[in-house]
């Protein structure tokens, strides 16, 4: 017991010592959106530190690299990117880099066919069906699993529970958006983000900008648009969270001047989550609210 | 640590050779030819898109030079034949560049994400990673590796602007001086406009591939006003020109790295600053020498 007693301060010395190289032996993980991180944080859970480059609320066309970001991947042990030309010209260094490091896209997995294509190039949103978000989170695994095999059983039993949630979460928002009658199901927002949701889930998707930040919205855009809300009786509109919210703003007053009663039914999260410690701040946070959303001002 | 270096390296080359740059174009009133060519590189990227289907990054060079360099061109002519002001001939001719590429966009490639921003600007705290290799055939895994794309281009860039300004000074300087003197030596002044356009669209679009938009309109009219302030010959503007640009890089790149700030930013904020600073220090010298002026 004196023993002991004499040599405690030691042990605690020594291991605090150590803890910073306990702490090592966690994976560390840097991926460019919010998304990607939380789904690897969930998989990975306490055997990897994941770090997002694109902060909360940044849209990843606006994405300014700072010089800490250049030690984050130089430190990292392995980098997820979404891939179909997401990150832009990120990408191309990405798959340079993926010779000498482990750097994956984790849209590789989805079979061509079932992405939609925009004159012969992918839309990169695939995160809004949540059955291609659940084979991004298979790749996912495999590259944990490829990584750091020591581990793979915790991480298949992350895996297998998250992917459950999400199979979950899939079959509530398709119940949700079928409690709106099938004449109202158009989902009005500011630029082309939704166009798999609207796939998956049955609900006809405009937006009033193109994918690109480039196009403006034509006068011919936002006369069809005004036709197809005072032909369908559209009650609401959608801002995002990451694009100004003056063009929907404008379209709801023009449809207002034709006595044509419009709402702006909310805001959606579409290129990034909402902040860190919020509901919306993780994936099934934010899908829930995004259709919570949609439900309550199209019902 | 290596990483540091070659980005430091890579933006003290396209620090010096927008500088050298810089200077002509202060000299001649078209300081802003690098915003201008900014813009207009869009209609460049959209129609090498338009014209090969590809997003690739040799492509959409090849379009950015080409349009950069019929925008320096235009604006140089419109200014001459067209006997209007320098300034307002770069605005007429960047502008409609620029829509043109807006409504092609809009018109045929406005499902995807095709602009400037995303195509060509590069980054330039990602300098490291985009290296070269030379040998080991197709597997390029198995060549020797030489360092970064960006830096080799840029180090071609400024070696052809070295030696043509080393080569053609005298002329040059006629040239942006004592236009009608060079007119009546026979020296060719259309010829040296051209010349010099061709050294800026260069310049600026390898600079835009390298470390993005704002940061070479920064270095191609900040470190080049700083000299104008202080230099009194063409000669000493262009070296004053190149240390303001390198004093700009080392203060922003410690900037950036205290503040885990973007890079490129903390650059051209530093060229800033030093012009600031300049213009203070020149006016406490007036004052003093009024000062000692009055006081005799």
């Amino acid at each position: 017991m004196a023993f002991f007693k004499f040599f405690s301060p030691f042990i605690l010395g020594l291991s605090l010592l150590l803890a910073p190289f306990i702490a090592l032996a966690q994976l560390n993980i840097v991926t460019t959106t919010g998304m990607i991180a939380d789904l690897t944080q969930n998989i990975g859970g306490k055997h990897v530190k994941v770090t997002a480059l694109m902060g909360t609320g940044v849209d990843p066309h606006l994405y300014k690299a700072t010089q800490g970001d250049l030690r984050r991947l130089v430190r990292a042990d392995i980098i997820l990117y979404n891939g179909l030309h997401l990150e832009g010209k990120l990408q191309e260094i990405f798959e340079k880099m993926a010779r000498k490091k482990p750097v994956f896209a984790i849209s590789s997995l989805i079979p061509a066919k079932e992405l939609i294509y925009h004159n012969n190039s992918p839309d990169p949103h695939i995160w809004f069906d949540i059955t291609l978000w659940q084979k991004a989170g298979e790749r996912v695994l495999e590259i944990l699993i490829a990584q750091d095999p020591s581990n793979q059983k915790t991480y298949r039993h992350n895996a297998q529970s998250y992917l459950k949630q999400l199979q979950q979460l899939h079959l509530w928002v398709q119940a949700e958006i079928a409690t709106i009658p099938k004449s109202r199901r158009i989902l009005i927002t500011a630029h082309d983000a939704f166009g798999y949701f609207g796939q998956a889930y049955d609900i006809q998707v405009k937006g009033l900008q193109g994918v690109s930040t480039a196009s403006e919205f034509g006068l011919q855009d936002l006369r069809q648009l005004k036709t197809l809300v005072v032909k369908h009786h559209v009650k609401a509109v959608f801002v995002e969270s990451s694009v100004s919210p003056r063009f929907i703003e404008a379209l709801v007053k023009g449809v207002e001047a034709e006595g044509h009663p419009l709402t702006v039914g909310g805001e959606l999260y579409s290129d990034a989550m909402g902040l860190k410690n919020t509901p919306t701040g993780h994936y099934i946070g934010m899908v829930k609210h995004n259709v919570n959303t949609i439900v309550s001002a199209l019902k | 640590m290596i990483n540091d270096i070659w980005i430091l390296a890579t933006a003290s080359l396209v620090a010096a050779a927008c500088a050298l740059v810089g200077v002509f174009l202060i000299l001649r009133r078209q300081a802003l030819m690098g915003d201008a060519i900014s813009h207009s590189v869009l209609l460049g990227i959209v129609l090498a898109y338009l014209i090969t289907d590809s997003r690739a990054l040799p492509i959409m060079l090849g379009g950015a030079v080409i349009i950069g360099l019929l925008t320096a061109w235009l604006s140089d002519t419109l200014n001459r034949v067209g006997k209007l002001q320098n300034d307002a001939s770069i605005g007429i001719v960047f502008t409609l560049f620029f829509a043109i590429g807006v409504i092609l966009v809009s018109l045929y490639a406005g499902q995807i994400d095709l602009d400037q921003e995303c195509v060509l600007y590069g980054e330039i705290a990602f300098i490291p990673f985009d290296t070269l290799h030379i040998g080991g055939g197709k597997n390029l895994d198995d060549g020797f590796e030489i360092g970064p794309r960006a830096f080799w281009a840029i180090a071609v860039v400024f070696i052809i602007v070295l030696i043509s300004i080393i080569v053609a000074f005298n002329r040059l300087q006629t040239v942006a001086f004592h236009p009608k003197l060079a007119l009546s030596l026979g020296i060719n002044i259309v010829f040296w406009h051209y010349f010099l356009m061709t050294l800026v669209s260069m310049t600026t679009v390898a600079s835009f591939d390298a470390v993005g938009a704002i940061l070479v309109v920064a270095l191609l009219v900040i470190p080049a006003s700083s000299a104008y302030l202080i230099a009194k010959s063409l000669k000493a503007m262009l070296w004053s020109a190149v240390a303001y640009s390198q004093a700009s890089v080392a203060i922003g790149y410690t900037l950036a790295y205290q503040l885990d700030s973007s890079i490129s930013a903390s650059i051209a904020v530093s060229a800033g600053i030093l012009l600031c600073l300049t213009v203070a220090l020149l006016e406490i010298k007036k004052q003093r020498q009024r000062a000692t002026a009055t006081a005799q």
